[in-house]
């Protein structure tokens, strides 16, 4: 099994040619440790007639048993006893339902070069210590929310010297602070130590609409940084142009371009995706992408809009192998990025949607043992 | 956030609303009560501003997409004249001279509504029933909620200011049972929406003597005898339209015949017509997509729980059938996904009887000269409503609920004997 530390301890992070061989040789040990550990995942291999035999070069990923992240909101299904996990993640739920995904000791020792390796690319790695303000959950023992988990992972990069909540669990709920976070930022922008804003894009922006409501502005310390984890999520609607974002940054934050970063990933899928200065998420070494037609779900050619499938040997513990997301995005060559680098990059343009219609008959779900609620 | 004395109000006002709220429906109850008149006038004016656009702007604003469309097929209960027949039907005949006196109609008084979350409007309709009855209405809205109701309070109160005193709404998590708890305290009867856990909470809730009236949950179905060569499309289009989410939603649809072949021939005849009805529902990108996951979950639902089940599966583009071998109606992979199984006529009471208190509509599809055969066994299996399937979840005028009149159920009888 040392084929999954042998790929994500690469040091070409985004070298995707030079790892097509590990990576493949690390998924057909992740679908074989699936095949033998989960029942659930084994019947699905055995009806599709796969095994990981049938992975012979990079383009037979196309071949892994799709699951959508609906699969993991509906069964709880693990190739680990729980015990032998490191620890249990959530989903955010958005609509109520949620996945559980557990992660075991091989993942996390795996997970901490790529996330160095890829802090220290892209310059998020500082020893200058930082003051963060997380407009995002705080994490605690009453939830186990992938989301927080990430939020609480990137105020490690420089040195934390003050941490501040805008949402936090009180009485059972999140509460939010936004006025809160406010009059913190701008007494930290006094200060001398950068301030990292570690935020849900929605929020940022909401938080940075009411600054330019009450008529402040503030210039946060040189080393500044914002970085942005989470998605739009139930903001879609509301969802602004990155440019428009971009330049209230810099007309109520005083944070230039170049220091906002961006995040993608996914409880199912938790590899660190990262902008590059273009703000693109090209594909790293540890992860591959494949876009799906939305009628059909079969693999679309380089630049058509569908269905992302996101594929990564990283995690025993759950068969998350091949998870079919419920984004909409596209993957585009990296030489037309203009940043430099080869490894063709990713753009989720949306959501897959038509709960436009939410039910009765899902309570009745609930009832007949679904455990979903829509 | 709360709607109390015609205004929204911040949640910080909750406790402040609540001290207050014993006595101001004392005071309301002792004032002149609510003619129906006045509601009908409201109600004529708000539906005058929705045709005329004038509501759009807050529609968009507050109500998921779809809502508009939803709202144009249930536009005719809301008339006037079609809201003046209900009343007609529903308690006219109840008040009257009685040998001993009289009999008079009178509103329970205050109605505490947990409303539904899975249309939106239903939370300002119940409500609406409850003021055509004479009710004070304290409506507790669903989570999904996302300011309609209140939108929708505010603008009625504002054409009417004589309905402040009668419309209450919280916007509270059902996880402030003790909020809730206090509501139920101060109501005659207590309108629940929802599922086996709602019911059963706010049964628990509900202190002894409050009237309980309960909509939960049901399932529907469709019923097929001699379907060869009926006409199948508008059954598929209802499928895929409602997504099997509604009480009246297609969730199996039911052959008359014991033989399995027979249902094969009628799954590969029906797959081409949902897929038809599948691709021209969804339109957007979003929509196929969504559409398409769904399949997908199905059919791996399909492998991992129902191994050695001996069903039989038919993915199709965007949608699939899956026919069982056993004959319970049960909630499908839904949308789009939908059961198939054999369920002979002489077998419907004893299998439907199963579900008995959940059944609502049947969707029959036969030949005109069964039709009356059909629907009395079906009606004596217990369903509430038998319908043509393309209107299987439309409101049909003057029909009942769930097998009874509403508004029959949010007013007492009183009756005075002359001296």
């Amino acid at each position: 099994m040392l084929s999954r530390q042998t790929l994500f301890w690469l040091s070409r992070v985004y070298n995707l040619p030079g790892s097509d061989a590990r990576f493949l040789r690390a998924v057909r040990d992740n679908c074989a440790y699936h095949i033998r550990h989960c029942p659930e995942y084994r019947l699905i291999c055995e009806a599709e007639g796969f095994s990981p035999d049938c992975l012979h070069t990079i383009d037979d990923l196309v071949k892994l048993p799709l699951l959508p992240t609906l699969f993991f909101k509906r069964h709880h299904v693990s190739s680990m006893p729980e015990w032998r996990t490191a620890m249990r993640v959530t989903s955010s739920g958005t609509s109520g339902s949620f996945s559980r995904v557990g992660f075991d000791w091989g993942c996390i020792f795996a997970e901490i070069p790529m996330v160095l390796r890829l802090g220290f690319y892209h310059k998020l790695v500082s020893p200058m210590p930082a003051r963060y303000v997380i407009l995002g959950y705080k994490p605690g023992k009453q939830d186990r929310m992938g989301v927080a988990r990430t939020m609480f992972g990137l105020t490690h990069f420089a040195p934390p010297v003050g941490r501040f909540y805008a949402l936090k669990w009180k009485d059972g709920g999140y509460l939010p602070d936004l006025d809160g976070a406010v009059k913190t930022l701008a007494r930290w922008a006094r200060g001398a130590l950068p301030v990292r804003i570690v935020a849900f894009p929605s929020y940022l922006w909401f938080g940075m609409e009411r600054l330019e409501e009450l008529g402040l502005s503030v210039r946060l310390p040189k080393g500044s940084k914002i970085l942005l984890a989470g998605g739009w999520k139930q903001h879609y609607a509301q969802e602004v142009d990155k440019s428009t974002l971009y330049a209230l940054a810099r007309r109520v934050l005083g944070v230039e371009e170049e220091n906002i970063h961006e995040f993608f990933g996914a409880v199912e899928h938790p590899i660190f995706f990262n902008t590059c200065k273009k703000h693109h998420f090209h594909l790293p070494a540890y992860a591959r992408v494949i876009i799906r037609d939305v009628r059909t779900l079969k693999p679309l050619p380089m630049g058509e809009v569908g269905l992302v499938n996101l594929i990564t040997p990283l995690i025993n513990a759950t068969p998350v192998t091949s998870v079919m997301t419920d984004d909409l995005g596209c993957l585009t060559p990296g030489e037309d990025c203009g940043c430099g680098l080869k490894s063709p990059y990713l753009t989720v343009l949306g959501r897959a949607g038509l709960n436009d219609i939410t039910t009765c008959a899902a309570g009745a779900a609930e009832l007949l043992g679904k455990g979903e609620m829509l | 956030m709360i709607f109390a004395g015609g205004k929204i109000l911040p949640d910080t006002e909750l406790n402040p609303v609540l001290g207050c709220l014993e006595e101001e429906t004392a005071q309301t109850l002792s004032g002149p009560p609510l003619e129906t008149e006045t509601v009908l006038n409201a109600l004529d004016v708000l539906a005058q501003e929705l045709d005329s656009g004038a509501l759009d702007g807050l529609i968009a604003q507050y109500a998921p997409p779809g809502a508009r469309e939803e709202l144009a097929r249930v536009r005719p209960q809301i008339s006037r004249a079609a809201l003046e027949q209900r009343l007609a039907l529903e308690l006219g005949g109840l008040a009257g001279p009685r040998p001993f006196g009289r009999s008079e109609i009178r509103p329970l008084g205050v109605l505490l509504h947990i409303a539904p979350g899975n249309m939106a409007g239903l939370p300002a309709f119940t409500a609406v029933e409850g003021l055509l009855t004479g009710n004070i209405n304290l409506v507790k809205l669903p989570h999904g909620d996302k300011g309609l109701t209140l939108a929708v309070f505010q603008k009625l109160t504002q054409l009417e200011p004589r309905l402040a005193p009668w419309l209450y709404a919280f916007d509270l998590s059902s996880r402030y049972s003790g909020t809730i708890k206090a509501l139920a305290a101060l109501a005659d009867g207590i309108v629940t929406w929802g599922g086996d856990g709602a019911i059963s909470a706010m049964r628990k809730l509900a202190p002894p003597g409050c009237k309980l009236i309960e909509w939960g949950h049901r399932l529907s179905f469709a019923y097929l005898s001699g379907w060869e060569d009926m006409e199948l499309l508008p059954l598929a289009e209802h499928i895929v339209r409602t997504g099997g989410l509604l009480c009246s939603s297609c969730q199996v649809i039911f052959l008359d015949t014991g033989h399995l072949s027979v249902a094969e021939r009628f799954c590969k005849q029906f797959l081409p017509v949902l897929e038809k009805a599948a691709a021209s529902h969804y339109k957007t990108p979003g929509q196929a997509a969504q559409a398409a996951l769904y399949a997908r979950e199905t059919a791996l639902e399909q492998t991992v729980d129902r191994t050695g089940s001996g069903d039989l599966n038919f993915p199709g583009q965007s949608c699939s059938l899956t026919l069982r071998r056993d004959m319970d109606l049960e909630l499908s992979h839904l949308h789009g996904n939908v059961l198939v199984k054999r369920l002979p006529r002489q077998e419907l009471i004893p299998v439907l009887r199963r579900q008995r208190g959940r059944l609502q509509t049947a969707g029959l599809i036969c030949p005109d000269s069964e039709r009356e055969v059909l629907a009395a066994l079906l009606a004596r299996a217990g369903v509430n409503r038998i319908t043509a399937p393309r209107h299987m979840s439309d409101s049909l005028l003057l029909e009942g609920h769930d097998g009874e009149y509403p508004l029959r159920r949010y007013v007492r009888v009183v009756d005075i004997e002359n001296t």
